[in-house]
């Protein structure tokens, strides 16, 4: 609430707003105002890590343990304290295998259990029948047809309420509910004999997905040629070879959608900063009090006037300049 | 003039290639700066459709039933609130709407604070006013704690810590609530005894331990509905486990979590984002064929290359 919120609170956000542009004035190139913010970032965290980790981890497991003479905790407190053995004596530095050995035991344990849900359930579904049949929208579940394109769970409703009583005769038909202009739009989009809802609904049992067909037989060439790729045993020339090339080409597509998504996930972060600069992420109310756009143009005024002053006194003091 | 001015006018002029390669990659810097900042002032408000993910995420809670009860495990840090924010406050109000009992729980140590505040801000107060910043839905109402939400709290020891979740929740959170309330006390909460007795549990990951530790270590076990919001870079990475129906629904990066802001009615913070991001895009996948260019004209006859193409193309 706006009206609750301190001085205090209101200088944390103006803060914020003066250690942004401190690190992105890194863009110009290594600088004071970058380092105190860095500086201060790791210094924080580092405080907030030990509070945190003694609040929520060694006091209730450790510390109250004890006071409770739950003698049992003394285990990892003997662990814990056998791990610093390496930096406090060469001649002890043997013990801290101990617990090493614990760790990677215990989490060699956890990953046993990968196996099972990635290699187990994704070898199920790559070895799905490469048979498939459309949806068809007058049997399907409500939530089935919500996934198909064009349509919405509102729709998908719709269509289940309309098949109690009278069957759709072809996909067609959907068009005849009663749709907002939205929904609308979203069905015509979403039509399409290739992908769209026309490839993947009918009215009938029966009609082949072909697009369905096609993806499944791809996801086989594709996870079989990408395994030929990895494997080393054989000279990758001849029909090997081009079946381990289309492997690659396979794996260079993941690698092109892991990258638009990280892209789109660093943009994220920039869209987070500028949100909370400009006060776009706030109560109105609150944000006038901030007055960030005019607190982003005095930081950006004082870091370019220290880095000038900064630059400045480098050269009179016939130092070599910052890269 | 000065000696190091006279050397610069005695250089041969640069080549275009040489230009381009030395270009300063600060310009896009700025250009990335402007398509933020812009459309965050001057909304574009274009348009975008929900994924079939995120729908099959939407189904999901929206099949749930009155006084069901959902696990939120809220596992992420400062850094990634732009991206899960946003879907965060939607699921809530979704979940609000439908009057489901929410129990809250991290395995981040970055995590406590924020969900503290989210909790104030979000869960707490009622967030579904018809007809208020353009929300179109069912009313919600305000939650009490312990009545209504339970916030258990961090603990340490990531996949240790979700395992054990799989086989006794209660036990993992030494049987009290993050204020001290003993879970026994908390009528619809006590029979919650592991993840498994959930209606349904809902993932807010921003990496590991999170939304992949979740289906590897217990959704397959214990055949746990799951469902799972991560950041962008988690998505390729966990698609494979919602093509396997282990994760019934997924909402990936910010865009995602504006898809979820459209279905449930609000928008919010995901939709005030979603133009910026198909400008920032649209700078990047720019700057991807500039980069281009300069790499093909960089190379050695790169210019003539071009020049022979140019040629052809205009029939000289």
């Amino acid at each position: 609430m706006p009206q609750l919120v301190s001085f205090a609170d209101i200088a944390g956000y103006w803060l914020g707003i003066f250690l942004t542009f401190c690190i992105l004035s890194f863009l110009y190139k290594d600088n004071p105002f970058y380092k105190f913010a860095e500086h201060l970032f790791i210094g924080v965290s580092i405080g907030f890590i030990i509070i945190e980790q003694y609040f929520s981890t060694l006091h209730p497991f450790l510390v109250e343990k004890l006071a409770d003479k739950v003698w049992l905790a003394l285990v990892p407190l003997v662990l814990c304290l056998m791990m610093f053995t390496k930096a406090v004596s060469k001649r002890l530095s043997w013990l801290s295998r101990y617990p090493l050995a614990f760790f990677v035991a215990l989490y060699a344990g956890f990953a046993i259990k990968t196996v099972q849900a990635d290699l187990g359930e994704q070898m199920k579904l790559s070895m799905q029948d490469l048979d498939a049949e459309k949806v068809n929208i007058n049997t399907a579940p409500e939530a089935q047809l919500s996934q198909l394109p064009g349509l919405t769970p509102p729709v998908a409703k719709q269509i289940v309420e309309r098949r109690a009583q009278v069957p759709f005769e072809k996909v067609d038909d959907i068009g005849q509910l009663d749709l907002t202009p939205g929904q609308r739009d979203l069905l015509a989009d979403g039509r399409g004999s290739l992908i769209g809802l026309d490839a993947k609904a009918a009215a009938r049992d029966g009609e082949k997905d072909l697009f369905r067909i096609f993806s499944q037989v791809l996801l086989l060439l594709g996870l079989l040629s990408s395994l030929v790729y990895f494997y080393f045993s054989i000279e990758q020339k001849g029909a090997v070879g081009k079946v381990s090339r289309f492997g690659v080409w396979i794996l260079m597509i993941g690698f092109g959608a892991s990258f638009g998504y990280t892209v789109q996930g660093r943009l994220s972060l920039a869209i987070g900063r500028a949100m909370d600069v400009l006060g776009k992420d706030k109560d109105p109310l609150l944000a006038d009090r901030i007055h960030g756009p005019l607190v982003a143009i005095v930081s950006i005024a004082v870091i370019v006037l220290g880095i000038v002053l900064w630059e400045l006194r480098l050269r009179r003091a016939g130092k070599p300049p910052v890269p | 003039m000065t000696a190091d001015r006279l050397e610069r006018s005695a250089k041969p002029p640069r080549t275009l290639a040489e230009r381009l390669t030395t270009f300063d990659r600060r310009w896009i810097f700025l250009a990335m700066g402007l398509a933020i900042v812009i459309p965050l002032l001057y909304p574009l408000n274009l348009p975008f459709k929900p994924s079939p993910m995120v729908i099959a995420l939407y189904d999901t809670v929206e099949s749930l039933k009155e006084e069901d009860v959902v696990y939120l495990s809220v596992d992420l840090d400062p850094a990634s609130t732009p991206e899960l924010e946003p879907f965060f406050r939607a699921v809530v109000l979704h979940l609000k709407r439908k009057n489901i009992k929410i129990a809250i729980g991290s395995t981040w140590y970055s995590a406590p604070p924020l969900i503290e505040r989210w909790v104030r801000d979000v869960v707490e107060p009622p967030q579904g006013i018809p007809g208020e910043d353009g929300y179109q839905g069912a009313p919600d109402r305000p939650y009490k704690k312990n009545a209504d939400y339970a916030w258990l709290g961090f603990r340490e020891g990531k996949e240790a810590v979700i395992n054990r979740l799989g086989s006794d929740l209660q036990g993992n959170y030494s049987g009290r609530t993050s204020d001290g309330t003993p879970i026994s006390s908390i009528p619809w909460l006590k029979d919650k005894k592991r993840l498994a007795d959930f209606d349904l549990v809902i993932l807010v990951s921003a990496g590991s331990p999170g939304a992949k530790e979740f289906v590897q270590q217990v959704q397959t076990r214990y055949s746990i509905p799951m469902v799972a919001s991560v950041t962008s870079v988690m998505t390729t990475d966990l698609t494979p486990y919602y093509q396997a129906k282990q994760l019934l629904g997924l909402a990936g990066g910010m865009l995602a979590s504006a898809e979820y802001e459209q279905l449930v009615g609000k928008p919010g913070l995901g939709a005030k984002a979603a133009d910026v991001l198909s400008v920032g895009h649209l700078v990047v996948i720019l700057a991807i064929v500039f980069g281009n260019i300069i790499y093909f004209t960089s190379r050695p006859g790169g210019v003539r290359w071009l020049r022979r193409l140019r040629r052809r193309g205009g029939g000289r």
